[in-house]
């Protein structure tokens, strides 16, 4: 590792967000057009042609969809000598027909999908142009990916396309989320995303699907979970019935399960098929889980130096890395062995809710972040020897 | 009178022909145009931030269209104008500009200030309320202007969200246009009812066009423009550009009634000075509204009046600041 060439890095990153300034509208104006463009899971495709456009427009080479349709492109560098892969995911949990409309304040933009994750992909499709203006040029080439179906079912599906088949051998991945600012996330949990549907076979049971979701939530929470692996169990949605004087026929929840322990996630996994399938003997009732995304556990260790120097970079630009290392984000690049980090851009909230919100100031302390840590990797600071 | 279904073909334009802006752009410098573009405000905090940051973003950092963005305020008690400022919009008070003429309250009056105040050979006025603001209400309505120079006056009109059924789309204006403005063309100016919303908010126009009309300050501005330009240079002067959807403030129709008066006001005006209908008598400038209070009802009067600023040619401040004999 050389001190002096990070301490160069962290120098010039000191100066980024003043000489970003005078280009934030332009930042600005691609997060509310990609928001107002709706992008549920599985029907993203008007929105990557919109950033395929736009990678276009700022000069990107080899401007494409792959086979799911993620849009890619690439950015030369001087000797292309490793490829360095930036992403953003283009899903939201919103509906097409729900309205998308951005309001920008002095101080905030608020609009479904603005933090999760349109200003992602808006530092995507400006940082060519920023990169240019600023004059900085990389060794490395950058691979600039938006990829399709990651949120809940979607199960980062494009991401882990786009890993498990491309030619292209990268050496490091950032993935790029609206928020927070000072999200630094290098390991994924084990996990399972699931659904849990009760039936009612209303000729021989006249009894409500939601007494007996009800009854499995109460077993569900007496499953106990070892601390030690940071198991988790979260019940995340629940739906069921028709009306509020028939007795619900069926009944749905969906949940997340993770620990930083594959085998532990397995086992729950069994516990839990095993309650059901004794609930289901009960007649006329019927109880299924499905699996609806899974993650494996891995990652980089916090003394791996990509980790050491994105959190140097954060910490000189006054950021305050999160205590959480896991996210999902991070899963199908340990399912191909790539060093990843995921890093949040500025701070905000309401996420998933249409009351979504970003802050303006902190953005261009997010990107001047991002761009030193491609900086630092591009000069070969974050390589384990 | 010109063929309105030919003029229709011809002059008819959607925003999605416009879309290579680098072309656009081409030719404006070739042509060496300047683009000025107005907001005119009321207390549009909630929207005037998006709308500058896009036009400013679009239309000036990535493709230089627009030479300024301009907010110009009758007079906002909320944060409008310095949400403006702080996203790069030139912003005024209307009441700061050509102050010896004194202020008179209404969109007309940022309008036709507009015309003193901004630089561009080509204004373009766009409205600071719309929801679902994108470059395209800017590009889509300057391009005709830049490709046709016969064209002096361009119009936007929009698909109306609420009425979307059916293979056939109506596109058409909205209550006031339908039940009031586009009849009363069709009587007295036939051709001029083939604008498709004549009331829109809007429009380019060639500052040529805009220094030789005068401006009622309040809703007859729009009206009384077409009226005007369609009397100076005819039918071929005007195009008209489908900028797809646009969600508005919906307005009472109370208020849609304050309106119609106002324009009722500057149609007769009109009427009478080009001598198509005589002895029209004096027309009062009270609107009367009534409301039930329990078991009684009772007259609101409201008084409007529908005052004009004269062609700004005639203003010698601006003659000097453009060198004319005064």
């Amino acid at each position: 590792m050389n001190n002096t060439d990070l301490n160069n890095i962290i120098n010039r990153v000191y100066s980024l967000p003043t000489e970003l300034a005078p280009f934030r509208e332009m930042l600005l104006a691609n997060a509310v057009m990609i928001s107002e463009i709706p992008a549920p899971t599985f029907m993203e495709q008007k929105r990557i042609s919109f950033l395929g456009q736009r990678f276009n427009e700022c000069g990107l080479t080899n401007c494409c969809t792959d086979e799911v349709g993620n849009a890619l492109a690439f950015l030369p560098g001087k000797n292309n000598h490793q490829t360095i892969l930036l992403t953003a995911h283009a899903d939201t949990p919103f509906g097409a027909g729900q309205d998308h409309s951005c309001t920008v304040d002095g101080g905030t933009i608020h609009g479904p999908g603005v933090a999760d994750n349109s200003l992602g992909l808006a530092v995507l499709a400006t940082l060519p142009t920023l990169l240019d203006r600023l004059d900085i040029r990389f060794q490395s080439k950058l691979l600039f990916l938006s990829s399709i179906r990651s949120l809940n079912q979607g199960d980062q599906c494009g991401i882990r396309f786009f890993l498990a088949n491309s030619r292209e051998p990268v050496k490091a991945a950032i993935a790029i989320e609206g928020i927070p600012l000072g999200r630094l996330h290098y390991r994924s949990m084990a996990s399972l995303g699931g659904m849990i549907s009760c039936h009612i076979d209303r000729k021989v049971n006249h009894r409500s699907a939601i007494e007996i979701l009800n009854r499995i939530i109460n077993q569900l929470d007496k499953i106990s979970l070892p601390a030690e692996s940071h198991t988790d169990l979260i019940l995340g949605t629940i739906t069921g019935g028709a009306s509020y004087k028939i007795p619900a026929r069926q009944a749905q929840l969906q949940f997340q399960l993770r620990s930083d322990d594959d085998r532990v996630v397995k086992d729950v996994t069994a516990r839990i098929n095993s309650m059901l399938e004794k609930i289901g003997r009960e007649l006329g009732v019927s109880a299924q889980l499905k699996d609806l995304a899974h993650t494996r556990s891995g990652g980089l260790r916090s003394s791996h130096p990509f980790v050491i120097q994105t959190r140097r970079i954060m910490t000189a630009l006054g950021i305050q890395p999160q205590k959480s290392i896991y996210s999902p984000i991070i899963t199908g690049y340990v399912e191909q062995g790539i060093p990843a980090v995921g890093l949040g851009l500025t701070y905000g909230d309401n996420i998933h809710y249409p009351d979504e919100y970003i802050e303006i100031e902190p953005i261009l302390i997010g990107v001047a972040q991002l761009i030193g840590t491609l900086m630092a990797l591009d000069g070969g600071l974050c390589d384990q020897h | 009178m010109t063929n309105i279904d030919g003029w229709l073909q011809s002059n008819t334009f959607h925003h999605e022909q416009f879309k290579d802006l680098r072309h656009m752009i081409k030719e404006k410098e070739k042509q060496n145009l300047t683009i000025s573009l107005c907001i005119p405000t009321l207390n549009e905090e909630k929207t005037i931030g998006k709308e500058v940051i896009l036009f400013k973003s679009e239309l000036q950092d990535r493709h230089p269209l627009l030479d300024e963005i301009a907010v110009i305020d009758s007079g906002s008690t909320d944060r409008t104008l310095e949400i403006a400022a702080s996203f790069g919009a030139d912003v005024y008070r209307s009441a700061h500009i050509l102050p010896e003429l004194g202020t008179k309250r209404g969109k007309g009056e940022n309008l036709w200030k507009a015309i003193f105040q901004l630089r561009g050979d080509i204004i373009v006025y766009v409205d600071a309320d719309i929801k679902n603001i994108h470059p395209r209400f800017v590009y889509g309505i300057v391009a005709p202007l830049i490709y046709q120079p016969k064209i002096k006056y361009v119009k936007a009109f929009y698909d109306r969200p609420m009425a979307l059924s059916g293979k056939i789309r109506p596109s058409g204006g909205g209550r006031v246009t339908e039940i009031l403005v586009r009849p009363l063309l069709s009587l007295f100016f036939p051709e001029l009812a083939a604008i498709i919303q004549p009331l829109s908010g809007e429009y380019a126009v060639r500052r040529e066009v805009l220094e030789r009309i005068p401006f009622p300050i309040g809703y007859g501005v729009e009206t009384s423009h077409l009226i005007d330009v369609y009397y100076e240079y005819g039918m071929e002067a005007f195009a008209q550009t489908d900028l797809d959807k646009r969600i508005h403030r919906h307005q009472e129709t109370r208020d849609l009634g304050k309106m119609a008066f106002s324009i009722l006001r500057t149609f007769f005006k009109r009427l009478k000075d080009k001598e198509i209908v005589a002895d029209l008598p004096e027309l009062t400038a009270n609107l009367r509204q009534f409301q039930a209070q329990e078991d009684r009802y009772e007259q609101i009067i409201h008084e409007i009046y529908e005052e004009e600023r004269p062609p700004m040619l005639k203003i010698d401040a601006y003659r000097k600041k453009l060198n004319l004999p005064t």
